[in-house]
């Protein structure tokens, strides 16, 4: 009996944890199928909270509250709103008696390239010469294109919005 | 912006490069520098222009020398991976997304170098590198392209080289070149120290530029268009307390800004377009 109820637990943990949610970056409208045409099924206030479904091409079908519908990825940010996660990891810190004491573990140890360090850097002929070494020709690279199915299209440049 | 303010920004951007301790520059000193920046900018007007729109421009040998010259820096405080594959790989892709740029000719280089920081560079004709932190949050092929061909948008738009071009040391660097290209210790001269320009801050316009290129080069490319903007989704995600992150959250605006950016000018023009991931075929950097 107490492995069912713990496997229980554990299978509900994991469902928890398989839903990938998302926030809303700005105010934007559910469609019933991934298109910019298709039916408005409801809207989406900015910063509203959402429940990442399923992905097609640049679209993301998300349950938000009791509506479902596809909307522009890059409408969503993934993963919880920026203040209300620095507020959820207050929240870890207090329980595992981390508060206060600075910085969290997922820095320990790893160092940053600064600006001194970029300043203060000597030029090593050696080392350009082999990145040089591993250059790649035009006509390598149109194999290497080929070879994954890669195939070019005319695309304009975007204009400043 | 107008031209003058513009010229102003530039100009003290490459004045604070040019002092050795830039960084630290108090908040009155910068004032002071503005002041006397505008200054000049009002009383010569034209000079400003003139270096905006290229004119005093360096040619393209030159670009190369001095690029090549901050690879060498940036190299010696990061070596490369030592990875030859993973070299190879890095340059086959960055060179196929270069061809669909309108300077294909550039003696394109790209390299993995060893660094836990989550951050990419780009020096002056064509030399470009990403960090291992940053290589490791790849998913696939496409994400890499989108990577790259944000640093090849700065390279052929020539964004640290015009910041180069405004500072007082141009006119005297450009005469020790004149005499010589390829010599480094005057393209030393010219850059200043170390491999600091290839991180530094550009203008938050020229970001969000080299992010609108990043997503077309990919997607002239055949790559999928919406793996750059994933990539910013998971940079997005690391703490700003991360020391992994603390360069590129400085000189660069924050994820979620610019993915709002890129969005409106995105908009829906990229709805039917079905370009590819390479997932299978995306090299996976070997555990440590």
């Amino acid at each position: 009996m107490r492995t069912v109820l713990l496997g229980m637990l554990l299978l509900a943990a994991q469902a928890v944890w398989a839903a990938e949610t998302g926030t809303a970056l700005k105010a934007e409208t559910l469609r019933a199928k991934p298109f910019a045409d298709a039916k408005a099924v409801a809207s989406l206030a900015a910063g509203a909270k959402v429940s990442i479904l399923k992905k097609d091409g640049g679209w993301l079908q998300v349950k938000s509250g009791k509506s479902t519908g596809w909307v522009r990825m890059l409408s969503i940010r993934k993963g919880e709103a920026r203040k209300a996660g620095s507020d959820t990891a207050g929240l870890l810190n207090l329980a595992s008696g981390r508060a206060g004491t600075g910085k969290v573990v997922a820095t320990t140890g790893v160092r940053g390239l600064n600006e001194e360090e970029l300043k203060a850097a000597k030029f090593d002929e050696k080392e350009v010469e082999k990145a040089e070494s591993y250059a790649t020709s035009g006509a390598d690279a149109q194999r290497f294109a080929s070879q994954g199915k890669l195939k070019t299209r005319q695309f304009d440049y975007l204009p400043q919005p | 912006m107008n031209t003058i303010k513009r010229a102003g920004w530039l100009l003290l951007g490459s004045m604070l490069w040019n002092a050795a301790y830039a960084l630290d520059l108090g908040q009155d000193l910068r004032k002071a520098l503005q002041e006397q920046v505008q200054k000049k900018a009002e009383e010569r007007p034209g000079a400003a222009a003139n270096v905006l729109s290229g004119l005093v421009g360096v040619s393209q040998e030159n670009e190369i020398a001095i690029g090549r010259q901050i690879a060498g820096n940036l190299l010696g405080a990061s070596p490369l991976v030592k990875d030859a594959k993973l070299q190879k790989y890095v340059n086959n892709v960055g060179r196929w997304v270069a061809a669909q740029s309108e300077r294909p000719e550039l003696p394109w280089h790209f390299g993995v170098i060893e660094s836990n920081d989550i951050n990419a560079f780009a020096a002056p004709g064509g030399y470009i590198f990403v960090t291992r932190g940053l290589y490791a949050q790849l998913q696939n092929e496409a994400e890499l392209a989108g990577v790259l061909a944000h640093e090849i948008g700065h390279v052929i738009r020539q964004h640290h080289l015009k910041i180069l071009q405004q500072s007082s040391l141009m006119e005297l660097g450009s005469q020790a070149l004149a005499k010589g290209v390829g010599d480094n210790e005057k393209a030393q001269k010219l850059i200043g120290s170390g491999a600091e320009v290839a991180a530094r801050s550009l203008d938050k316009k020229a970001e969000f530029e080299a992010d609108r290129i990043a997503v077309v080069l990919a997607t002239r490319a055949g790559y999928d268009a919406f793996a750059f903007p994933e990539v910013l989704q998971q940079i997005g995600h690391v703490s700003k307390d991360d020391d992994r992150v603390s360069l590129l959250f400085k000189t660069h605006p924050h994820p979620d800004e610019r993915l709002e950016k890129l969005s409106d000018a995105m908009g829906g023009r990229f709805d039917q377009i079905k370009g590819q991931s390479l997932q299978k075929r995306f090299y996976v950097l070997p555990k440590r």
